[in-house]
Order: C-alpha cells, then sequence, then structure tokens
C-alpha cells in the first residue's frame, strides 16, 4: 500500500445536536493536490478544522504519516508538517514580510533575527519564485494577493509538507489567482501535497489530480479530476440534476435608458466615466481590483466621497453623495463586503429584510408591525428562505441566503428600482448561486436595472446582457449581449489598446 | 436512522428558534438564560429570607433610589445601543438639569421648570452625540470634555453650592405617593415604557439597533447615522434630566453633587440587565430588571450589615462577571 500523507478513518462531529460530519474517510498522497468542494455547510470547513487540530473529532482516527495522531491545536499541526491557511488572512500589516513568517512559531527563540531564520525565510520565497521581494517590506504596503503568497511562504519556512488552503481566491482577480495557481504547481512539483478549498469549479479542473466532494456532512465520492465533468462535479455536490447555471434570458422589449452616467469622476479612483444602462437589463462593470469598478456603483449609491458627475434615473436628475437620498429613490446598493456593509448579524432575518423598507410601513415614524410582518414574509417567499426562520439571527445563515437577504431588501419597492451589485455570488456555494441569478433575471423582468461588477469572468459572460470594461479608472469598450465574449474582456482589462474604443 | 431521529435532527438545525426541551432548559452554547434565571430565583430567596426586606419603609426606598439611577440608566441604554458604550456625563447633567430645574422654577414656575430642565438636559446630550456622530469622535472621550463643560459652565455662572427651593414653591403631587407607590417610581416605569416604546414601534427605534449593530451596514441602507445617534444622546439627556428633577423635588434643593457616580451605577444596571456592551442588541425593560436586581442585592448587604465599600465591590464584581460571559458568548 502506498503511504498516505494523511488518512482519516471514518471520522465523525457534532455541534450540539447537529451531525456537521458523518463517519468521513479521506486519504492524500504526496505530491497530490486534492480539491474539497460542497456547498456551504457541506462540512468542508469542519473537516479541515479537525485536520489542523482547532476541533476534535468526536469519533474516528487521523494518522499523519502512517501513525495515528490525535492533533491538539494549530502549533502542534504545524509540527507534523500540516499549515493552513484560513479565508480571512492572519498578517500584521505593521510588520515586515520576514517577522511575519516567523511570528508565532514555536521553533524560534525570542529574538529572531538570525541569519538561519532569514535564509530560511528567503529560501521559502524563492521556492515560489518571489526571491526578489524584500524581506524588510511592511506586509501593509502589499496587495491581497501578494499577501496571500507571504502566507504560503510562511508555511515552506516553517517545513510545512501538507498546505490546506481554504478559498485562497475568494478576494483575487484573475490575473492575481494565475499567479498563486502557478506556484501552488511549483510547490507540487517539489513533493509537497495540497488540500484546496474552493467554491471556483474552473480552478479545481485547471490545478488539482483530485477532488472530494461532501454533502450534508457525508463524504459523497473522492475521483481524479481526468474522470469526471464540469456538470458531473456540481451534480455530485447538489445530490440532484443540476440545470442551467445561467437562466436562459427572455425576449425582452427594448426597455428605457433608466441609469444615464456623464461624467463621473471620483478622485483618483475613476475618471470621466459614462454610461447609459436600460431597464430590464443586467449590466455588468468588468475590471481588475483597482480598475475602478466598484467605485462606480459606490458612487452611484451615494457612497464614494468627493464623487461629481451627471447622474438620471428615469430622467429624473440624482444627488451624489446621500445613500438615503438614493435609497428614498429606490436605487440600492450591495456590497461586495457582505459581513462588514451587508448583514446585520446580531439582528434577526426579518429585521434585515425590512431594513430598507421601514418608511414605507410607518405613520409619522410610528411602524405598523404586523404589516411590517406580512410584507417580511412575502419577501423570505419570493427570496426562497423558510418562513419559520425569519426569527434567527442573520448570522446563522449561510453565506448564499445571506445574500438572498440583500437581495430581499431590494423587493417590493414602490417602483422599479435600479440596483447596484459589487461581486453579488462572492462566497455563495453553486445552489444559492444560481438561485441568485434567477432573482437577478425576475427583477429584470420587473424592470429593475442591475448594474453589477464581477471579478470573474466566466460569471460575467453568462450573466451580463451588456459589458462595460474598465482599465485604471477609465471605460475600455461596452459589448451588447451577441458580442459579449471572454477573449476580448480579457485583453481589455488587462491590457487595453492605448486608444480606448469609443462608447458604444 | 429512524425516523424520529431524523425528525428531531431536523428540527435541532433550525437556528435561533428553540422548540425542543433540551434547548429550553439549557443550551449550551448559550448559556445566559440559564444563568439569567438562577440569578433571578437565588435573588429572590436571598431576599425574602433576609428579616426586614419585606417591610414598607425598606421597600419604598428600594423603589425610590432605584428610580433616579433608573432613568439614567434608561437612557444609558439607548446610547449603549447605538454602540457608543457609555457616557460618563450624564451624572453631571443630573446635577446640572437639578440646578437648572431648582433656579427655574423659582423664577417661572413648575412648567417652565420642567421644560427648562428637559430643555437643557436634551441640548447639552444631543450636542455629544452631534459631534460623536458627525465627525466620529470617539464618544468616551467626547462625554468625559463635556463631563468638564459642564462643571466649568456651572461655576462660572456662580451656582458652585447648592441652591433651595423658595419658601412659595409647591411641588404638590410630585411629592409622596400614587397609589402607595413612590412618585419616582411611576416616573421611572414611565421613562421605561417610552424609552421601549421608541425602541420597537419607531423608524428611530428600529435605525438604532441597525446603527450599533454594524455603522458601516446602517450606512450601506441609508440610515443617516448621525442623526440616530445624536437622537440617542437626546433622550439620554432627556430621561437624565428626569432623574435630575425628581431629585430636585424629593429634597427641595440642587447641587452638582447630586448625579456623582450615577453614570457607573448605570452602566452597571444596562450590563447586568443584558444590553450588550458593543451595541445593537439589549432593551431598556431588561435596564429595568438590571437596575432592580442591583439595588436588591444593596438593600440586602445593607440589611445584613455590610458597609458601603462591599456594595461596591460586589456591584464591580458584578459588571466585571457579565462583560466577561457577554464576550466569551461572543466568541463561541
Amino acid at each position: 500500500m502506498a503511504q498516505h500523507v494523511i488518512s482519516v478513518d471514518r471520522v465523525s462531529k457534532s455541534y450540539a445536536g447537529v451531525q456537521a460530519l458523518r463517519d468521513v474517510s479521506f486519504s492524500l498522497g504526496a505530491g497530490e493536490i486534492r480539491a474539497i468542494c460542497g456547498e456551504n455547510g457541506a462540512g468542508k470547513s469542519t473537516f479541515v478544522k479537525l485536520l489542523v487540530g482547532i476541533t476534535h473529532p468526536d469519533s474516528g482516527v487521523i494518522s499523519i504519516d502512517g501513525r495515528v495522531r490525535t492533533v491538539s491545536g494549530p502549533q502542534h499541526a504545524q509540527s507534523l508538517g500540516l499549515g493552513f491557511v484560513a479565508q480571512e488572512l492572519s498578517l500584521a500589516p505593521r510588520l515586515s514580510i520576514h517577522d511575519n513568517i516567523w511570528l508565532g512559531s514555536a521553533e524560534v527563540p525570542l529574538i529572531h533575527r538570525r541569519a538561519r531564520f532569514r535564509a530560511r525565510a528567503q529560501q521559502a520565497m524563492e521556492m515560489l519564485g518571489i526571491g526578489d521581494w524584500d524581506l524588510d517590506r511592511p506586509v501593509g504596503t502589499l496587495s491581497i494577493g501578494q499577501r496571500q503568497l507571504v502566507e504560503i511562504a510562511r508555511l515552506l519556512a516553517r517545513q510545512a509538507r501538507v498546505l490546506i488552503l481554504d478559498e485562497p481566491t475568494a478576494t483575487l482577480t484573475d490575473a492575481e489567482i494565475e499567479r498563486i495557481l502557478g506556484v501552488l504547481k511549483l510547490i507540487k512539483a517539489r513533493g509537497h501535497s495540497i488540500i484546496y478549498i474552493s467554491h471556483r469549479l474552473g480552478e479545481v479542473f485547471d490545478l488539482c489530480d483530485s477532488v472530494t466532494v461532501f454533502r450534508n456532512g457525508e463524504h459523497v465520492a473522492t475521483k481524479p479530476v481526468s474522470e469526471i465533468t464540469r456538470d458531473g462535479l456540481i451534480e455530485l455536490m447538489l445530490g440532484r440534476p443540476f440545470g442551467e447555471m445561467y437562466p436562459t434570458v427572455p425576449l425582452q422589449r427594448e426597455g428605457s435608458h433608466a441609469v444615464v452616467v456623464d461624467g463621473l469622476n471620483v478622485p483618483g479612483m475613476v475618471h470621466d466615466f459614462s454610461l447609459v444602462a436600460p431597464s430590464g437589463k443586467v449590466l455588468c462593470l468588468a475590471g481588475l481590483v483597482g480598475s475602478g469598478t466598484n467605485m462606480v456603483t459606490r458612487a452611484l449609491a451615494g457612497l464614494a466621497h468627493g464623487a461629481t458627475g451627471r447622474v438620471t434615473i428615469n430622467g429624473r436628475s440624482m444627488r451624489l453623495g446621500s445613500v438615503a437620498y438614493c435609497v428614498a429613490r429606490n436605487v440600492l446598493f450591495l456590497s461586495e463586503d457582505r459581513a462588514v456593509e451587508g448583514i446585520f448579524h446580531r439582528m434577526t432575518v426579518l429585521d434585515n429584510l425590512v431594513a430598507t423598507g421601514l418608511a414605507a410601513h410607518a405613520r409619522l415614524g410610528i411602524l405598523s408591525w404586523p404589516r411590517l410582518h406580512r410584507f417580511a414574509a412575502r419577501l423570505a417567499q419570493q427570496i426562497g428562505i423558510d418562513r419559520r426562520r425569519l426569527r434567527a439571527y442573520a448570522g446563522n445563515l449561510s453565506g448564499g441566503n445571506q445574500q438572498k437577504l440583500l437581495f430581499g431588501r431590494a423587493l417590493e419597492r414602490t417602483e422599479p428600482g435600479v440596483l447596484l451589485m459589487n461581486e453579488p455570488t462572492r462566497g455563495v456555494d453553486v445552489g444559492a448561486r444560481a438561485d441568485i441569478y434567477q432573482l437577478m433575471r425576475e427583477l429584470c423582468r420587473r424592470g429593475y436595472t442591475l448594474i453589477m461588477t464581477s471579478s470573474e469572468l466566466e460569471e460575467v459572460v453568462g450573466i451580463a446582457d451588456i459589458v462595460v470594461t474598465m482599465y485604471r479608472g477609465r471605460t475600455v469598450a461596452r459589448y451588447e449581449r451577441e458580442a459579449i465574449d471572454m477573449t476580448s474582456i480579457m485583453a481589455d482589462i488587462t491590457h487595453p489598446p492605448p486608444a480606448t474604443k469609443a462608447v458604444a | 436512522m429512524s425516523e424520529p431521529v431524523a425528525r428531531w435532527r431536523k428540527r435541532l438545525a433550525v437556528p435561533a428558534t428553540p422548540k425542543s426541551w433540551r434547548q429550553l432548559v439549557f443550551d449550551a452554547r448559550n448559556p445566559l438564560p440559564v444563568i439569567r434565571a438562577t440569578v433571578m430565583i437565588g435573588l429572590a430567596v436571598l431576599a425574602l429570607t433576609t428579616p426586614g426586606f419585606l417591610s414598607r419603609p425598606s421597600i419604598s426606598s428600594l423603589l425610590t433610589t432605584v428610580s433616579f439611577i433608573g432613568c439614567v440608566a434608561a437612557g444609558m441604554t439607548l446610547i449603549t445601543l447605538s454602540g457608543n458604550i457609555m457616557s460618563f456625563s450624564l451624572g453631571a447633567i443630573v446635577g446640572a438639569t437639578a440646578m437648572i430645574f431648582t433656579a427655574s422654577v423659582n423664577w417661572g414656575g413648575l412648567a417652565f421648570g420642567f421644560a427648562a430642565a428637559l430643555a437643557a438636559g436634551a441640548l447639552l446630550n444631543a450636542a455629544q452625540g452631534f459631534v460623536i456622530g458627525w465627525a466620529g469622535a470617539n464618544p468616551i472621550v467626547v462625554s468625559i470634555a463635556a463631563l468638564s463643560l459642564v462643571y466649568g459652565a456651572i461655576e462660572a455662572v456662580g451656582a458652585d453650592g447648592t441652591i433651595y427651593a423658595q419658601a412659595g414653591v409647591s411641588y404638590g403631587l410630585f411629592k409622596g405617593e400614587i397609589a402607595g407607590i413612590p412618585f419616582e417610581f411611576v416616573m421611572f416605569l414611565c421613562v421605561t415604557a417610552i424609552g421601549q416604546l421608541i425602541l420597537f414601534l419607531t423608524i428611530f427605534g428600529r435605525n438604532l439597533y441597525m446603527v450599533g449593530g454594524s455603522l458601516r451596514a446602517a450606512e450601506a441602507v441609508g440610515v443617516r447615522t448621525w442623526r440616530t445617534i445624536s437622537g440617542a444622546y437626546l433622550w439620554a439627556g432627556m430621561f437624565s434630566a428626569l432623574a435630575g428633577i425628581m431629585l430636585a423635588i424629593r429634597y427641595d434643593s440642587a447641587s452638582m453633587d447630586f448625579g456623582v457616580g450615577y453614570e457607573y451605577e448605570a452602566i452597571a444596571a444596562v450590563l447586568v440587565g443584558g444590553t450588550v456592551v458593543k451595541g445593537g442588541e439589549g432593551s431598556v425593560v431588561r435596564t429595568l430588571a438590571g437596575a432592580l436586581i442591583i439595588a436588591i442585592i444593596q438593600v440586602v448587604l445593607l440589611l445584613k450589615g455590610l458597609r458601603q465599600e462591599w456594595q461596591y465591590l460586589l456591584a464591580g464584581l458584578l459588571v466585571l462577571a457579565v462583560v466577561v460571559l457577554q464576550t466569551r458568548g461572543a466568541g463561541e
């Protein structure tokens, strides 16, 4: 029998009566890249937490290098050669790369600026092809993608042989993702193993050797990626046949020019941006981080400081800089940062749903709770959330359901509104993602104008009726339905032609 | 897996709707309700077995004392809910409004006195709320500065001693009891009711929970956060002014010593009542419970012959225990 680096035999784990993992067995060979896929709540993160000792199994055995181990905690896991990068990075921005690499390591004596440790840090950086970076540079000056690389270097310097990465690319742009994937392939070539958790199936097929699927806390299948198709993988994750991810677009009569933006400027971010968005369509702004796409939507929502320009919605001129003003005119915003700028975690689902609808159900500032309850129940039904969950804390919902809540806030306005969405499916599992695309189409049907940004090209091409590409705060080109194609969008957002095309 | 077990699991998987008896009695993830019930029962037994507790003077003095602090605590609840932890200047507002009340009653009668004191309390506090909400200033620092300003201003107008009510002033039915309940406690119950109605029946109240829960998320749904924060401080100022007015009526006089230390006792009542120190979760009724718990403990200690120092010590330990429990609860 081939020696497995990690082998897990029938582990189970439950939290307060809820079974999170049931009889899961798993094994990983040396030099193997294994993807773990599953919807939110399938048990992926519980499984990883068991491996690195953040939680402990109720039953079952974990062996590392053939020896049965009880992993007592992340420090212990590290000494066994298991390194874990959580979704939220854990670097200290004010400290240098070198300090961050050794921060909290058990091997390091009190004073760590010894040549030996520096050499090891340097060696780890070189393994990633970033040996030319200055080790004394503060981490705060690096981009998110670069920080991700430092996290990986940190694990390599500590002699990790198995890297466990939880959605390492969730917040990265396509170019940064390419780089990370390249680095991971390099690491694999040196005999390290990688456990790779991702919602992005493209990466799974591009990078991984094999894939393990979890569903409802159970191990469903483990297969080499060569023996499985994309649709087959999605069906395994959902446990049912999967229809079309992106809903077909019904024939639409040409809507009016709902949103007209002329000469929008946000200092340092967006320059002389103009846009015409018709109602009943999904317009997608595509661009890398820093291209200004997210700032355009923020400015239209009244959330950008110092934004200037002329904006009219259905012929009415809009004031920039006040969110309350926009919400009162049915212009609503969904942030890319759901945890900080979207959901009220410690309030109920009901409170979250009615957050933008209070004024419509009150007289002289006094609320009518019976009306609010009925309102929330209707919204919950439309977004597909069980009515019984109205009293649950919003923080306890999965990422996908939280995002649906935010969509619910935009429903049942007095008139069809404008919905501005930044990265509407970030951190959302595959099932909820399809639901959200359906919701977006439903809103189009009701005459809403949808303007969204996305850094996932596949999504852009899949959902958008109109794509506007941006580069460094300026428009590059505009594509309508049939003209939308991935290669030209990719070219626009990475290396646009010197003279930008005229906006159609 | 048998059918009942499957149903059982399904039921448990729905969060925050405790339906099974196990969760109702004890939920390991959320021990607070059990702790709360234990404290209540223990306290009731302790109080009822203490000789002299159930006497009329003891109850009456308990209800009176709890009311002064309770009104301030009701106001403090709104500030805590708004995410600004606490204000150090509410005690000074109590003293200042008591003096303004006594002076204006002497000058222009009872109604004028009420109006002047309430307006002063509302204005002094709303100004702080505006600075905090509009400029994003640190609430603790602003309130300490305000404390100093209020003391300085009162001394500057030459009122650094005690003002007495003039011989002709009569407070009529505001002194004494209504149906055997001290007037102060009736006021406190009214303040609690008003506070609770504001929180649950008004747009302002819901906005307050949103702002306290997540300032940025509140901004993103179009809440004018500076208005909400100013509003919370304004109401806190009015409620504290009522405490000042009641003190001035009870003692027929007023001085800046009246409110000293009230803000600490008020925040103790807020936290013991179960309002979350980070904001966004809690209520005025909870604070009423918190204030009563602390007051009952104090009376019991007094009747058992323990000195004032012990009461402070106990109040301090209680607040620490609550804060630790809250923090640990949030970390789960």
